[in-house]
């Protein structure tokens, strides 16, 4: 039955086009990139070289030029190749906005939290607070100090439960004094979404600066052992430095990462399954070869979209400190991360279970990495706030020669593949 | 139907389902079963481990220079995220002034603690390194206090807070948000008064008020009264006002007096968790049910049932089926994991068939498998965000049914929902999985499944093959409406918190573009594919049914007048002003729609007889014209 594969619009299934009948002699079922790797290898002489590594059709070159100057135009036209297809396929436009998008709706999310857990970041908001019950000059004393509270002292219960009521007040405090000496406070608060939750964090606060203040006078009066460690005066401060660094750089380090393997496993799974890796046989690459291309190109996405992320939060005000050792990470992680990939796809049955090997392989992973003295995305965090320590220099020449031992492992295991296994 | 035909199509479809069911159970084969056995036993022993100290995100980031014998010093290597470094490396001799620290200039610390006690930060990371290090402190505190022996010394406050509804003088506050505050105090014709900064704090403007409970008159004295936090949906004035949904702590009841660090504000953010609950997990049993449709797809595998006395419906049916149970059978359990009731399931079911249906549509235009990841996470991302978004405006009832988890909350905090309420929130997700459905059934065919088409011609192909003649024309539509108005509710989701002068124009303009987009592609695909003849005449009549179907399907929307959306600016925008008293008033603006719709569609159905450019610009034109009609009636109507 002969195989008609229909003439790619803008798309093209795996790297792989109709022949149009170009080149002379070679013409049914020739892949373009097999084409363009046999243009760039003219006819000469024979190149006995390393020939176990060659396809079943090894060119002769007129020239006698190395055999490795070839081979690298030749994976380069396979790896162009796989460029081009994630390009017309626009899938690379869709893994960026996917990128984009989580990080600002992380970015979104975050600065919607931290408001909440620091409303003085918010402009001009100010509670009042009706403060009754039997001792409450250390409450009103430190309420009033702080900004964003102002403290208004009720003697009567009532009055102060109705102020609440018709609206007058945000919360009401009513603090009392036990027979330990401690202070309990009963606070009152509305229901009503994100109004609660800042006015609760104030409140949190608040009495946190008078549970300050009374274990000062304990320490006076002798009844603590040993007297707290003196707090810091409160400054201005960016919250989401923290954020920034420890989560949202990390994971658009590690992203284009994963979202590479991905890329690579798709694209040998479907070359596998539609069986135009039988096609790139007949072509003067070796299966090895043809596999390098399609691996590199793909790790070679990963670094360059980190490079654009730190390009885009430098731009934003966040500065990074040693970007060179972010990118070498990124390639690093990449180059294993994919290697994997193609492990997976080569050697899994079919789509659903290498995607779902994958997933589970890349989550693990990430999992794993917390036995490491470092977890990768710490040691993302360190290389970018400056403060790298010497283990994280260890790990990240710890992570290269991983990548580099799984692309040689990786070699090794093609060679001794079954080409009819696949 | 015959009774003898419809056992012939349950049969047919029952035996696909049994086969793909077969299928797919047999295809994870012992080598990948017993891997990945290994890799979830390898990564259960390590999370494990991981739980008792967490995952180390923040280990050492900062530095801080301190004295060996300064308590400070303990504090640091008690923290997490600094690094203690000998006070030497980092200060000169000679302390500097009072105010200032002289540092070494080699030295790249970001916070600096002298031998008398002043804390100083530089660089760029100084201040929330300082920020940080005030932490460090205050959770050294309380480890130094939980070792004292006198306790009630050491926690000298107890704290206990109580949540109440309070009644605040029978208005709604419904603003949210931060920047939409002012502005949203029109239209104010079925009683919702939006009364922002009605006698709760002053300043801010942002008048998330309480909700009202009409029911609750007794609040005054209310110390031991736990609160009903069920606001009783008999709060009907007749408007058919919806109940907020209030995503509070959950818990009305008054918590235990314990230390201040212990409080816990109530987190408003509810929705969010509930969207990756269910989401994350029907995107398994998704990857699967896309692979196995972009299976038959390739190497022509699909062609052996096509030409099988199975119809196409049937075939897709019986695929789909497997995988419609299992999101049911996830659905479920989640909402028994949180303990939510039948609620909870009906809410969420729609979100899973509209999943199902965008991935079906999406793995029959992929043409790769790459593609087809791509789609799939791109689905799954915008439908938790358009999930998720809308409740996030809890305060803002209107806004937040839009999403159909916000049914899911009220469900977990026992409040009763309405079948209005439920329609609408989940109304347009069954309509967009029913019509995602149909137009990918469209394309399960010869010519399209194993064609590398360009995608923008297979959807054309798609909608082609719905046209049946002139009544198609109409139909259509009405079947896009639901498109139409969950792009117009996402839009509005979105825009809320921007100013106004930029939501509004903006608003106005995405709304024309995509009701155009429905009344039009249609017709466009019908002269792209030869189903009409390309004569003026045939444009203009089929521009004059579509503008009509559309104005049909339009009015079956104005349930959105019963949802309160109109009161709000950005809403107007969307919607058309709220409908007023006068009868002649009411025809005119009942009837005005319909002579733009039909205008405008003949406007593009003339430029797509033409050609695709012709079509391009006749698109254009009609967007120009509805916007310039949108904009003249609000203003005229404002």
């Amino acid at each position: 039955m002969s195989r008609e594969r229909d003439r790619a619009g803008d798309g093209e299934i795996g790297g792989v086009e109709s022949g149009d009948g170009e080149s002379d002699d070679r013409e049914i079922g020739t892949s373009e990139s097999a084409r363009a790797a046999w243009r760039s290898r003219s006819s000469g002489t024979d190149d006995r070289r390393d020939s176990s590594r060659r396809g079943p059709n090894p060119s002769v070159r007129s020239d006698g030029g190395t055999e490795a100057g070839s081979n690298w135009g030749a994976r380069w036209a396979v790896a162009r190749r796989e460029l081009a297809s994630l390009r017309s396929e626009k899938t690379i436009l869709l893994a960026l906005a996917i990128q984009l998008f989580i990080a600002a709706f992380s970015s979104f999310l975050v600065v919607g939290l931290v408001s909440l857990s620091d409303p003085g970041a918010v402009d001009g908001y100010q509670t009042e607070i009706a403060v009754t019950g039997d001792d409450t000059d250390t409450l009103l004393a430190v309420a009033n100090e702080r900004d964003g509270v102002t403290a208004q002292r009720y003697d009567d219960r009532g009055a102060a439960y109705d102020a609440f009521d018709a609206g007058a007040v945000s919360a009401v405090l009513d603090a009392n004094r036990n027979d330990d000496g401690q202070l309990v406070v009963r606070a009152t608060a509305p229901e009503s979404g994100l109004q609660t939750t800042l006015l609760v964090v104030q409140l949190r606060d608040t009495l946190e600066h008078v549970e300050r203040v009374e274990r000062q006078g304990h320490v006076e009066n002798r009844r603590l052992e040993q007297s707290p460690v003196p707090v810091p005066d409160e400054i201005e401060a960016s919250p989401y430095v923290g954020f920034t660094y420890t989560i949202l750089l990390p994971l658009l380090c590690f992203l284009p990462v994963f979202i590479s393997g991905s890329i690579v496993v798709d694209s040998l799974i479907e070359e596998r399954q539609r069986g135009t890796l039988e096609l790139l046989r007949v072509a003067p690459l070796s299966l090895a070869d043809v596999i390098d291309a399609k691996l590199l190109a793909t790790a070679a996405l990963a670094p360059l979209q980190a490079i654009a992320w730190l390009l885009l939060l430098s731009f934003n005000g966040t500065a990074i400190a040693s970007p060179v050792a972010l990118v070498v990470l990124v390639a690093a992680l990449s180059l294993l991360v994919v290697a994997g990939g193609v492990a997976i796809a080569l050697w899994a049955p079919d789509r659903r279970q290498a995607q779902l090997l994958y997933s589970t392989a890349t989550v693990g992973a990430l999992v794993l990495a917390t036995v490491l003295p470092e977890h990768p995305a710490n040691t993302v965090a360190k290389f970018a706030i400056g403060n790298p320590t010497p283990t994280t220099w260890v790990l990240l020449a710890a992570y290269g020669l991983l990548a580099i031992g799984a692309f040689v492992a990786l070699e090794r295991g093609i060679d001794r593949l079954e080409r009819d296994s696949l | 139907m015959s009774a003898g035909r419809l056992r012939g199509i349950v049969s047919r479809t029952a035996r696909i389902a049994r086969w793909e069911v077969a299928r797919s159970a047999g295809t994870v084969d012992r080598k990948t079963a017993l891997i990945l056995v290994v890799m979830v036993a390898a990564i259960g022993t390590a999370g494990f481990s991981v739980a008792d100290e967490g995952l180390g995100l923040e280990r050492e980031i900062y530095t801080v220079g301190v004295d060996e014998d300064s308590r400070y010093y303990d504090v640091a290597v008690d923290s997490e995220q600094f690094r203690p470094i000998s006070i030497e490396d980092v200060t000169t001799d000679g302390d500097g002034t009072a105010g200032t620290i002289a540092v070494r200039d080699e030295a790249s610390v970001d916070v600096v603690v002298t031998r008398d006690g002043r804390i100083g930060h530089l660089g760029d990371n100084g201040a929330a390194a300082y920020d940080a290090f005030r932490e460090s402190v205050e959770s050294y505190n309380g480890k130094l206090m939980d070792e004292e022996a006198d306790q009630a010394a050491a926690y000298p406050v107890l704290v206990s807070i109580e949540y109440q509804q309070r009644d605040l003088g029978g208005a709604t506050d419904s603003g949210a948000g931060d920047g939409a505050g002012d502005g949203d105090g029109d239209g104010d014709g079925d009683g919702d008064g939006t009364d922002s900064g009605d006698g709760t704090n002053g300043g801010s403007g942002d008048g998330t008020g309480g909700n009202t409970d009409g029911s609750t008159g007794d609040e005054s004295g209310a110390d031991e009264s736990g609160t009903d936090g069920t606001g009783g949906s008999g709060t009907d004035d007749g408007d058919g006002r919806t109940q907020v949904p209030n995503v509070g702590d959950g818990s009305t009841s008054t918590t235990a007096p314990d230390r201040p660090g212990s409080i816990s504000p109530p987190f408003p953010f509810e929705s969010l968790v509930l969207a990756f609950l269910f989401v994350v997990p029907m995107n398994f049993v998704i990857q699967a049910y896309g692979s196995t449709i972009m299976d038959e797809r390739v190497k022509r595998r699909g062609e052996l049932l096509l030409v099988s006395p199975a119809s196409s419906r049937e075939i897709v049916a019986g695929k789909t089926l497997p995988y419609l149970l299992g999101l049911v059978g996830v659905v479920v359990a989640i909402s028994w994991v949180i303990e939510g009731g039948p609620i909870a399931v009906a809410a969420a079911l729609p979100i899973a068939l509209l999943f199902l249906g965008a991935t079906f549509v999406g793995a029959m235009l992929a043409r790769s498998f790459k593609e087809l990841t791509f789609v799939t996470v791109t689905i799954s991302v915008f439908l938790t965000t358009y999930t998720f978004i809308p409740a996030v405006f809890a305060d803002v009832n209107a806004i937040a049914l839009i999403s159909p988890l916000t049914l899911v909350v009220m469900d977990l905090q026992g409040e009763a929902v309405r079948l209005g309420e439920y329609l609408f929130s989940t109304g347009p997700f069954y309509l967009g999985g029913a019509v995602c459905f149909l137009l990918g059934i469209g394309v399960y065919r010869e010519e399209d499944m194993f064609a590398q088409k360009p995608i923008p011609a297979k959807i054309v192909d798609a909608i082609a093959n719905r046209i049946r003649g002139r009544r198609s024309v109409f139909v259509l539509p009405i079947l896009f409406i639901p498109f139409v108005f969950a792009s117009q509710l996402l839009a509005v989701a979105l825009l809320f918190v921007v100013p106004q002068a930029i939501a509004v124009p903006l608003i106005i303009v995405l709304a024309a573009t995509v009701e155009e987009i429905a009344k039009s592609v249609h017709v466009y695909a019908g002269f792209a594919r030869s189903r009409f003849e390309p004569s003026l005449r045939t444009a203009a009549m089929l521009g004059a049914f579509s503008g009509a179907g559309f104005f049909v399907g339009e009015k079956l929307t104005h349930v959105v007048q019963f949802v309160g959306l109109p009161d709000l600016p950005v809403g107007t925008a969307a919607f058309g002003p709220a409908v007023s008293d006068e009868p002649l008033i009411l025809a005119v603006v009942f009837l005005a729609p319909l002579a733009l719709h039909v205008v405008t569609a003949v406007i593009s159905a003339l430029g797509a007889s033409r050609s695709r450019l012709g079509y391009v610009g006749g698109l254009i034109a009609a967007i120009l014209g509805h916007a310039a009609y949108n904009l003249g009636v609000i203003t005229l109507v404002a």
